[in-house]
């Protein structure tokens, strides 16, 4: 049973026919207890079919459902719909090409993960009989936090240095690279720490602090790339002084 | 049961690369209480151009003796360099909380067996230090210490 109605002005894209990315309107009844997804899926099933937008889980792991809410990024299944006046505007992701209406293209964000190795490096891998590679409670509080992200991009589409400069690592993706650093089990810190000291990377960041802001997962994107910049730092004059292979 | 799926099956219609609509700015930044305070931070950059820039002038006025110092002190009276410095003090506390408030969380986990404190307690350290070196610039500007 609908509780009251709301206007949505949802951008629109369709790659075959518009020139550019333009807006539509529709006005549907909405039930108090909504987030701002079920709004979405409600104008996909009962009243424009054509509409693309992607989810999945509805309960904020998958990341899949993120998009501009108000000008703000949201995962959308986490979102509460009465927390928004009257209209409310569903944009894609900013900051990412948009392949249609609401979904965006993620190829340069997967290059982006995989540059910086997110698995366990080993030196030498050891052998299966000698059992798996343990750990403490406190190695794994070092890094948990930083592995809690969904990869649901809502801090690119916040930073205001990849804004300006598409190029930037980006905080998802330092912020996993340090996850594995941290990781006591991995012994790849030097391999990531040589990405991080490149260009774009670390030391492009500005710490706005927005991608932590609006991380949905409480992750700390921000805290990671700082201190991935000591840490790149400490690698660099480390080398300096002790050069690998000479000590 | 079906058959298995032609490897063409999900490729687009079109082949070669989706056309894409540019990545867009959030429009809201400038107008987000968030933005406005990070483009503010990034303002106070110009005040301190512009307060090395009178630093500069003082020390040159050291330099060309008594009556250049004495001038140019007597020019610190005028209300614009006093508003100036009214604007400096309120800067430079803007970058002191905001820097405090993020300092701790950028600390390293560890350094070697080294774990750094709570981040309560590093906050408590950092508005002391401040206010004691504050208090000892006040103490050597009002010539408590040196004479």
């Amino acid at each position: 049973m609908s509780d009251s109605t709301k206007k949505f002005v949802i951008t629109r894209f369709d790659p075959d026919k518009d020139e550019e990315v333009r807006t539509q309107t529709y006005e549907i009844p909405v039930q108090s207890d909504w987030k701002v997804l079920d709004a979405i899926n409600f104008i996909k099933d009962e009243i424009d079919g054509t509409l693309s937008h992607r989810w999945s889980c509805r309960m904020a792991v998958c990341g899949s459902c993120g998009m501009m809410v108000d000008g703000e990024p949201k995962l959308t299944c986490k979102t509460a719909l009465a927390s928004y006046g009257d209209t409310v505007r569903i944009e894609p992701l900013a900051n990412f090409p948009t392949v249609r209406d609401l979904v965006v293209e993620m190829d340069g964000f997967m290059d982006k993960f995989k540059s910086v190795k997110p698995w366990i490096i080993r030196a030498k891998e050891q052998a299966a009989e000698e059992g798996t590679y343990r750990q403490t409670p406190d190695e794994l509080q070092a890094f948990k936090q930083f592995s809690m992200c969904i990869n649901c991009m809502l801090c690119y589409s916040a930073c205001p240095v990849v804004a300006n400069e598409p190029e930037f690592l980006g905080p998802a993706a330092i912020a996993l690279g340090h996850r594995y650093n941290m990781d006591s089990r991995d012994e790849g810190a030097a391999e990531r720490n040589e990405v991080f000291r490149g260009e774009g990377t670390v030391f492009s960041c500005s710490y706005a602090n927005e991608c932590s802001e609006v991380c949905p997962k409480n992750v700390d994107p921000a805290a990671a790339v700082n201190q991935a910049k000591f840490n790149a730092v400490v690698d660099w004059t480390t080398q300096l002084v002790l050069p690998r292979g000479e000590e | 049961m079906a058959g298995a799926s032609h490897p063409g099956a999900m490729a687009p219609p079109i082949p070669g690369p989706t056309r894409t609509a540019p990545p867009r700015k959030p429009a809201s930044w400038p107008s987000h209480p968030r933005m406005r305070v990070y483009t503010l931070f990034g303002l106070t950059g110009i005040v301190y151009l512009v307060l090395g820039f009178l630093c500069l002038r003082i020390v040159w006025a050291l330099g060309q003796g008594e009556a250049a110092w004495d001038t140019t002190m007597a020019s610190m009276s005028n209300p614009f360099y006093i508003a100036f410095h009214w604007v400096s003090l309120l800067s430079v506390i803007f970058v002191g909380v905001r820097f405090f408030r993020l300092f701790p969380k950028a600390q390293p986990a560890r350094i070697g067996p080294l774990k750094p404190p709570p981040r309560s307690l590093i906050l408590v350290m950092l508005y002391c230090v401040w206010i004691g070196v504050t208090a000892l610039f006040v103490a050597i500007l009002m010539g408590g210490l040196f004479r």
